[in-house]
């Protein structure tokens, strides 16, 4: 009885919460109509500046950074740009366009009123910032077990040290060790970064203000820069074998000798992986994002098409799913991050391996020993 | 799609980020964590087997006193056991060592006393014989006083050594 108390104040908070919310999305719809897909990509993608909560014309400022189409080097605040306005330094204009294919990447505005992608764009977007952001929160989380074992040796550490010092250890024993043996320590170092770092960005990307928000991994640069530094170790570090399975495998010889079928095969296999990698991740990440905007937008959409009261009881509705989406998500961030984890181990595992033929001859000069 | 196609310049910074963080956690973090939680999970080990094998030393320790005590028990009751029987032994000696000395005695006495008999009767027979050969030296001076009883008794003498050849 108590309970049901508490969920029909609850119920009636957030009704009487998403009220407000109504009438600012009636506002922006006088501006230019409610358009839940625009403000889906908004979200989802990269921007200048950072949104802050409650405002759609304020940003905070970040700086941007671009080369011109002569080679000059331009940097201003991305204040300037906000709301696609042309900002003018000296003979060079710079603009956000609205629409078109350069649509929400920063453009020269030519002197004939073209609009110009710039040579390279290093600008600080929101998601470099988040990602320098998530850079200090894995360091601010790993560096103090670190201290801890120098300063404490063999004792055990306690609370949130001792909380990320065993997921540490739950991914060097539990995945790392087994599957690498004698090379863990050699490829551990890697594999811990790409893991703490993935799961420090993935829940960074789920706090909806400003510290978080940017939806990290859910951006395929991101991830297509990690599954290719995933290649490039399981390739330069690879033994012979994996070459061999490659180039000349154990089977048939009308596989592969007049047409090399096996190796296409093999060849495609490998540059598969990290696609594979960068999708999974990606995909998943950001249909989680995509989720949870979509069903707080469930709210004004039903207030758009059946007006405020089924908004206000759409918003019971949708909040409590959304928080149920975050909540999944949280899960999903640690499994993706361990599945990219345990995934490049067993590539780089595989790569490592060594063929019968050489454990053969290493037993063989052992004996001699 | 804006969503699908990679930016270059968040590939830039995505890399360099990484690089940073990476670096910086090789540098100080993985190597003391990674020593630490191996040379940990070695002590714990260690220190699983030192307890194994101190509860087993203690264990055989307090076996081997048992053990100590039950011979010690078995030795004192044999030594006991031993003392006795010397102790009966020695008794059974000397009555037997006195019982002999004095049959020794005995005989010794019996001995001398044997002696003494064979001597009295060695000494009565030598006066006897004495005494008869004097009775019959007599005897024989008187019969041999006639020629004829000498013709006689050279005959039968004559006689005696015949029948002997």
């Amino acid at each position: 009885m108590k309970n049901l108390k508490l969920i029909l104040a609850l119920a009636l908070m957030l009704v009487s919460l998403s009220l407000p919310a109504r009438a600012a999305a009636s506002a922006s719809e006088g501006e230019g109509g409610f358009n839940p897909k625009e403000i889906i990509f908004e979200h989802l993608g990269d921007g200048y500046g950072w949104e802050v909560p409650f405002d759609h014309h304020h940003r905070i400022p970040l700086p941007v950074m671009v080369w011109a189409q002569d080679g000059s080097f331009h940097c201003f605040s991305s204040s300037r740009i906000n709301n696609h306005v042309v900002y003018r330094d000296g003979d060079y204009a710079w603009q956000v366009p609205a629409e078109g294919d350069n649509k929400g990447k920063v453009c020269q505005l030519m002197p004939d009123g073209k609009l110009v992608k710039p040579k390279f764009d290093m600008s600080i977007t929101k998601n470099v910032c988040a990602l320098w952001i998530a850079v200090l929160v894995t360091l601010a989380v790993c560096l103090p077990v670190a201290r801890w074992h120098k300063k404490h040796g063999f004792k055990a550490p306690r609370g949130f040290v001792g909380a990320i010092e065993s997921l540490i250890e739950f991914i060097y024993k539990g995945v790392i060790k087994p599957t690498l043996g004698e090379d863990s320590r050699k490829f551990a170092p890697y594999l811990l970064t790409v893991f703490m770092f993935i799961f420090m960005m993935n829940l960074l990307g789920l706090i909806v203000v400003f510290p978080g928000g940017a939806n990290l991994t859910g951006n395929i640069a991101v991830t297509l820069v990690l599954s290719l530094i995933t290649f490039f170790c399981t390739n330069l570090f690879a033994r012979k074998h994996y070459w061999k399975e490659i180039f000349w495998p154990d089977v048939p010889m009308f596989l592969k000798c007049p047409i090399p079928i096996m190796q296409v095969i093999e060849l495609f296999g490998a540059l598969t992986k990290p696609a594979s990698l960068t999708v999974r991740l990606f995909a998943n990440m950001m249909g989680g994002h995509m989720i949870v905007i979509v069903l707080t937008l469930i709210i004004f959409i039903m207030g758009d098409v059946a007006g405020t009261a089924v908004a206000g009881a759409t918003s019971v509705i949708s909040v409590f799913f959304s928080i149920f989406m975050l909540l999944l998500d949280v899960l999903v961030s640690f499994i993706q991050a361990f599945v990219f984890t345990m995934l490049s181990t067993t590539f780089i595992g595989m790569a490592r391996e060594k063929g019968h033929d050489e454990v053969h001859g290493e037993a063989h000069s052992l004996e001699k020993i | 799609m804006e969503l699908f196609t990679p930016d270059f310049g968040l590939i830039f910074w995505m890399f360099l980020a990484f690089a940073v963080l990476f670096l910086l956690l090789w540098k100080f973090a993985w190597p003391a964590i990674m020593k630490g939680v191996d040379s940990r999970a070695e002590l714990i080990d260690k220190g699983v087997l030192y307890a194994r094998e101190a509860k087993e030393q203690l264990d055989s320790a307090k076996q081997q006193a048992e053990q100590f005590e039950a011979e010690a028990r078995t030795r004192q009751a044999e030594i006991l056991r031993e003392a006795d029987k010397m102790k009966s032994q020695i008794i059974d000696q000397a009555r037997s060592e006195a019982a002999q000395e004095a049959k020794k005695e005995m005989e010794a006495a019996k001995a001398a006393i044997e002696q003494a008999r064979k001597e009295a009767q060695q000494s009565f027979r030598d006066e006897v014989s004495a005494a008869a050969l004097e009775i019959a030296t007599q005897v024989v001076r008187g019969q041999l006083a006639n020629p004829q009883a000498q013709q006689k008794l050279v005959d039968n003498i004559l006689d005696q050594i015949e029948t002997a050849n």
